[in-house]
């Protein structure tokens, strides 16, 4: 596939403009190479999976620009063009000047304890911006706005996509959740070869073993599986969940997400377990709720495909055990599905939710469930019960 | 900064600000960028910061401060937007009025203000004002923006 195609559409000067007007920095970028990470126009499409990595452009002629494309086979999210500006101020107004520049089109700014200049009242404020904002315009309109004479002076950095998401990353190590259940990430090897493990590639998607509510969630399910049933994972994440059921002895399991990179990890991660499509089966559907219209969709819709598969996968009474590590929000919305979809007297777990949150989840799911258990860690509760025998729910 | 006031004697990294919609933070720019650098766990902070606003309507843009610290561990507060955000929202305008006082650039009823008076009651710098006292601030401030209230819109 051409990159090209990419590239028709796109502006890829923005991070060139900015360079060219603003007055300061361009001392230490005045050689014409540079790397820049492009992304696509269209942010709501899922890419085709190739990244666009260093691409080399002379600052004079940028449609001369040439490209390398290399292809990834893991999730790949849509990269990001992104600008890091490091600016230098007086202490006292760092906290305006902060509040002025997100004001005027800073996606986030900084303040680095350490960036003390030492025998000035300076600090250094670091924001960052996203393509396409105009950064000299933005600082100007954000000092004036505080009343600063002139502007301050600043530097600006264009950064790789990967520098963030390789510390993202960083944060996974192997968790122990319980006695003789690991999760481990794919690049470590487990700690305890013979223990259930769960190895794990993240990417950009929810679930390591690290947080409380994935920890209610699997303890849950180590306490309940008993062997051969019919798993659903609604908001699967990397999969985790779906992957654990599996090995404790379920037979089948099934996992919904409305985000494809969650699909796209969990997917990688049955591989990574030798878990195959006769085990495991993924489905993306699109999001029940959006922010602007209060009218509900009747059922999600599975994206690409028809109607009916649907109906195949949050099948009437289908499913043995039903676990939702979601938010507050979708579990109240999607409580009709997840009822439905449970077998009677079938296990039902929902999580995500905090403390105070419990309240609200019970008045919603009580006339369905019974012998209502809630498990709570710091500051998170799994709600559980089984689905009540004799329900008319069509 | 008020954030320092509240904080463990934990060594600072850095504190970091930012917007992001009520329930809608993602591994993405801008959570992505700006969390990433300090090596905090991105999803982490998502599941977080997404349950705790899910009391506001989805897309609301909050004001959040991220405390990092220097063992890569955080602590945030998260901000409704400001008065002027929602009754310019309410009353459907970009800004107020050039001359407030005497070009008034909408109208709202007592009952939005009642309404903006509840969403804001959450924000914790404001739990120890009465509901009818955070009522008459935003009234002062709809004031300031030329914004007229009623008692009843027909």
């Amino acid at each position: 596939m051409t990159a090209w195609h990419f590239f028709k559409h796109l502006n890829c000067t923005p991070a060139l403009q900015l360079i060219r007007s603003s007055a300061f920095s361009l001392s230490r970028y005045s050689s014409s190479l540079f790397f820049v990470s492009i992304h696509t126009t269209a942010p709501d499409q899922w890419p085709p999976r190739a990244q666009i990595k260093n691409a080399h452009a002379n600052s004079s002629t940028p449609s001369s620009s040439s490209l390398a494309v290399q292809s990834m086979a893991s999730p790949v999210p849509v990269p990001a063009n992104y600008v890091s500006v490091l600016l230098r101020c007086n202490k006292d107004i760092s906290d305006m000047l902060a509040e002025a520049l997100l004001s005027f089109g800073a996606s986030s700014v900084t303040m680095n304890e350490d960036d003390v200049c030492p025998g000035t009242d300076e600090i250094c404020v670091s924001s960052i911006f996203l393509e396409g904002e105009d950064i000299n315009t933005s600082i100007s309109y954000a000092a004036d706005s505080i009343g600063l004479k002139e502007i301050p002076r600043y530097e600006v950095k264009i950064l790789e996509e990967d520098d963030w998401m390789k510390g993202a990353q960083e944060s996974f190590h192997p968790v122990e959740v319980t006695e003789g259940l690991w999760v481990v990430p794919k690049w470590t090897t487990p700690p305890d070869s013979q223990a259930t493990n769960v190895i794990l590639n993240p990417g950009l998607a929810f679930g390591t073993g690290d947080h409380p509510t994935t920890k209610l969630c699997l303890l849950l399910l180590h306490d309940c599986i008993k062997g051969g049933e019919y798993i659903l994972d609604y908001g699967t994440g990397t999969g985790i969940l779906a992957i654990a059921a599996l090995k404790f002895g379920a037979s089948f399991a099934v996992g919904v997400d409305i985000d494809s990179q969650a699909i796209a990890s969990a997917s990688q991660n049955a591989t990574l377990n030798n878990i195959g499509p006769d085990k495991l089966q993924l489905h993306l559907i699109a999001s029940q709720t959006s922010s602007s219209s209060r009218d509900e969709w009747p059922f999600s819709v599975v994206e690409g495909k028809n109607a009916s598969e649907i109906e195949t996968v949050t099948h009437k009474e289908k499913y043995d055990l039903v676990i939702a590590n979601i938010l507050l929000t979708p579990l109240l919305n999607l409580a009709h599905q997840i009822i439905f979809s449970a077998k009677p007297g079938a296990i039902i777990g929902l999580s995500g939710i905090l403390s105070e949150q419990v309240e609200n989840v019970l008045q919603n799911y009580s006339p369905f469930l019974e012998g209502i258990e809630v498990s709570k860690m710091d500051d998170w509760a799994c709600v559980s019960g089984r689905k009540r025998k004799n329900i008319g729910i069509c | 900064m008020a954030a320092k006031e509240i904080l463990t004697r934990r060594p600072v990294a850095a504190t970091i600000k930012l917007t992001v919609p009520a329930g809608g933070a993602r591994p993405a720019p801008p959570v992505g960028p700006a969390l990433g650098q300090y090596r905090l766990n991105l999803m982490a902070f998502c599941k977080d910061f997404n349950a705790r606003t899910q009391k506001y309507k989805p897309d609301t843009p909050m004001a959040v401060s991220i405390t990092a610290f220097k063992d890569n561990t955080f602590e945030f507060t998260v901000k409704s937007p400001s008065v002027t955000w929602y009754l310019k929202k309410a009353a459907g305008i970009e800004s107020g009025s050039g001359r407030p006082g005497h070009v008034t650039a909408s109208t709202l009823s007592l009952k939005h203000v009642y309404e903006i008076a509840k969403v804001k009651q959450n924000d914790h710098y404001l739990q120890n004002m009465s509901l009818e006292a955070i009522t008459k601030s935003i009234i002062g401030t709809a004031n300031s923006m030329g914004i007229h209230i009623v008692r009843d819109l027909d």
